[in-house]
């Protein structure tokens, strides 16, 4: 691919760089004026990269998954300029979304600065002409692989999730056409069994990752390999939840104010990671970390939403909530949380 | 420093694109020219268009040379370009009939109607490898005749006509289907599983075809007949609405008898088609088997149609095969704690009694061999 300066000076409308800020502060009022005036992307190349026909065709389906909560829409997903596995049903979804006028953030575990982050957030860019960022508040569109933000998404933002795996149901029936037969009848026996098996073999529930959860208590989800600890956070928030896969081809959605409840038993309670730890860089303790053994030997943990700790480090006092008019917004661990708030028995003896 | 997950942003990308570009441009030697590729290395333009499902030799060969020689990466460029382009027509039904035959051999019959025609192939020549290429062409004094190729009667509408091979199920050809188009559902129809196989990965079709006949199915078929050939494209004009010749593409086509009897009362032999961009004689074989194991629709894994269309897509396979190179330490975190969680509460001490946030972490990684066997929570 060119260096994106390159990108520009080769582009027709080279002026069009330097009236940027002005240009994507007005919302265009049609396709023509994206194609025509916008001066964005790459030469040869639709208005953020795909045709109107496709990106339609997935705005369609985002529309479906809203209506369904929780229910796989099948979508007939491009190839990308990436491989598949690697976001592809995310950035179709998000360039499907943008406008000018968005600022786009992109994480992947955590971190806007990974590389395949950083690779996504540069074709958003050339061909959508957005603003990035990455600050999680001031983004209106945030794509993302394996977390949910520690600061609470409000109801002006979309956090788009990255799916690799569609169906909760594929634990136990590689079979998606089963597995549909299942959702249809609503029979998540066999899922529930499987759960009561890990029970009776580890003493306790062994999954990790890509946490099962019933959303609007009709639909079993796969909330994407996002850790237990950002599970509840799908519950009653104020955000739209977009999940896409591009190599299997389906969009699901948990809309706002949506019930999401992780599968429990009433003696084996739903139980996020532990951390005795605090964070080494900004010391704090209600937050995901990840840990990382140096060459020293030592293992230290460290917050793995890097642009929340970045603040935290400046201001340790700063609350998950803190851009937000109201307090004590249920958000996961360590905040008043009504599903994990609930939890009996979880940690019997 | 300590393991800094993959990390950096915008510019170790370049950079790392830069020195992939460096690789291609290193030494003394002339670099091979696209037209080169397409001439030279034509099968594997062949194999690169037919998986990425766009017959578009240049193009194939620019994606081959850009990834240097990589052919499911090659594939991919060509199937990341076609998504950008519009889709502006279906072409008429063509018949194989209509197929300019550069290679024919029908193994089902000694002679059949048209002749077996051996073309060019390696197949009964022993495998040296050449020290010295002999780079003059030792066809320059064949003497060709002028003849019209003979028209090759198809070998199944031979038995056909017999009544010894069951008819295909009755396709739309007014609405195909376009897997491209539109998401593949289960049950698939017969056009949406030819389609994805024909794009399937080269390596994976005869892989999935080959376990068919090692052993966990029951299809061993007998070829009807291979043809390699260049095969005329048509489309209806849009004012005359006549039909008019627009290109040809050149194809492998294959189609098999199987001998498993479909009805009890009027038994006939099931069969296998495949049709495959470029000269890709075991694509198209292992095809015709995989199209006729769905058929039977089976137990074995190369007769459930889920299964093959699951696995065979190049494209899909090598991406996410791939992805397990990216950073994966929040799910691994979280796997971490469930292990760590279940050891706990059988009692069992962390390893050599290390402590966590000491130091000595070298061994305190979660074993394999404790690990319940389970599936992955990871992506």
């Amino acid at each position: 691919m060119t260096d994106q300066t390159q990108m520009h000076e080769t582009s027709p409308t080279t002026e069009a760089t330097d009236n940027e800020q002005q240009e994507s502060a007005t919302t265009p009022t049609g396709v023509s004026d994206l194609l025509s005036e916008s001066g964005a992307g790459m030469a040869g190349y639709n208005y953020a990269y795909l045709d109107e026909h496709t990106k339609r065709e997935v705005r369609r389906g985002v529309l479906k998954a809203i209506s369904l909560p929780g229910h796989q829409v099948p979508f007939a997903s491009r190839e990308m300029p990436l491989a598949r596995g690697w976001g592809t049903g995310g950035i179709q979804a998000s360039l499907s979304l943008l406008g000018p006028a968005d600022t786009f953030k992109v994480i992947d575990q955590g971190s806007d600065e990974s590389v395949n982050a950083a690779n996504i957030r540069r074709l958003a860019k050339t061909t959508a002409d957005v603003e990035t960022t990455t600050d999680t508040t001031e983004a209106s569109v945030i794509q993302t692989r394996h977390r949910i933000p520690e600061e609470v998404l409000t109801d002006e933002q979309i956090l788009v999730l990255q799916v690799p795996t569609t169906d909760a149901l594929r634990r136990v029936d590689g079979s998606d056409d089963a597995n549909r037969r299942r959702h249809a009848h609503k029979n998540y026996s066999k899922m529930w069994v499987a759960l009561y098996e890990n029970v009776v073999k580890w003493d306790e529930i062994q999954i990790s990752a890509r946490y099962p959860a019933m959303v609007n208590g009709r639909y079993l989800m796969d909330p994407s390999p996002i850790p237990r600890w950002d599970t509840t956070k799908l519950n009653d928030a104020d955000s739209l939840f977009l999940f896409a896969a591009g190599r299997e081809a389906r969009i699901y959605a948990v809309p706002p104010h949506t019930d999401v409840e992780p599968l429990a038993f009433e003696d084996r309670s739903f139980q996020v990671e532990r951390f005795d730890e605090s964070c080494h860089r900004c010391g704090s303790t209600d937050t995901y970390l990840t840990e990382v053994t140096g060459d020293d030997g030592v293992t230290r943990y460290a917050c793995n939403d890097a642009s929340f700790c970045e603040k935290r480090a400046e201001h340790p006092d700063l609350s998950k909530d803190h851009h937000l008019d109201e307090d004590d917004v249920a958000w996961g661990p360590e905040t008043p949380d009504p599903i994990l708030s609930d939890e009996t028995g979880g940690e019997d003896a | 420093m300590g393991y800094v997950a993959v990390k950096a942003g915008e510019e170790v990308i370049r950079r790392a694109e830069d020195l992939f570009e460096k690789r291609r441009v290193d030494g003394e030697d002339e670099p091979v020219s696209v037209e080169q590729v397409e001439s030279q290395f034509s099968r594997l333009v062949g194999q690169v268009m037919s998986e990425g499902g766009l017959y578009a030799p240049k193009l194939a060969a620019r994606a081959v040379k850009q990834a240097q020689g990589d052919a499911a990466e090659a594939a991919f460029l060509l199937r990341a370009y076609r998504s950008t382009l519009e889709r502006y027509d279906d072409s008429l039904p063509s018949s194989p009939d209509a197929m300019f035959a550069t290679r024919r051999v029908s193994p089902a019959y000694k002679d059949v109607p048209g002749g077996q025609i051996l073309g060019a192939t390696k197949d009964y020549t022993q495998r040296l490898l050449d020290f010295e290429f002999d780079e003059s062409d030792p066809t320059d004094e064949w003497d060709l005749g002028d003849d019209e190729p003979e028209s090759l009667r198809n070998v199944m509408e031979v038995l056909r006509d017999e009544g010894l091979v069951s008819d295909p199920d009755p396709v739309d050809d007014t609405d195909v289907t376009d897997t491209t188009r539109e998401p593949v559902m289960f049950p698939a129809p017969r056009d949406a599983i030819l389609q994805e196989l024909a794009r399937g990965e080269t390596g994976a079709v005869t892989a999935l075809a080959y376990s068919a006949l090692r052993g966990y199915g029951q299809v061993h078929p007998t070829l009807g007949e291979v043809r390699v050939g260049s095969l005329p494209v048509e489309i209806e004009h849009p004012y005359t609405g006549e039909s008019a010749e627009v290109t040809s593409v050149e194809v492998t086509e294959s189609e098999s008898v199987v001998p498993v009897y479909a009805k009890r009362d009027d038994p006939q032999f099931s069969f296998g088609y495949g049709l495959v961009f470029g000269r890709n004689e075991r694509k198209a074989i292992g095809m015709t088997i995989l199209d006729a194991s769905i058929q039977l629709d089976g137990d074995e894994p190369a007769e459930d149609a889920e299964f093959v269309l699951d696995t065979v897509d190049g494209i899909d396979s090598f991406g996410f095969i791939e992805h397990l190179k990216l950073p994966h330490y929040v799910t691994f975190q979280s796997i971490l704690d469930r292990i760590r969680a279940i050891r706990e509460r059988k009692g069992l001490d962390p390893v050599d009694g290390g402590e966590r946030t000491d130091g000595d972490g070298g061994g305190d990684t979660p074993s394999d061999r404790e690990a319940p066997q389970a599936v992955s929570d990871d992506d």
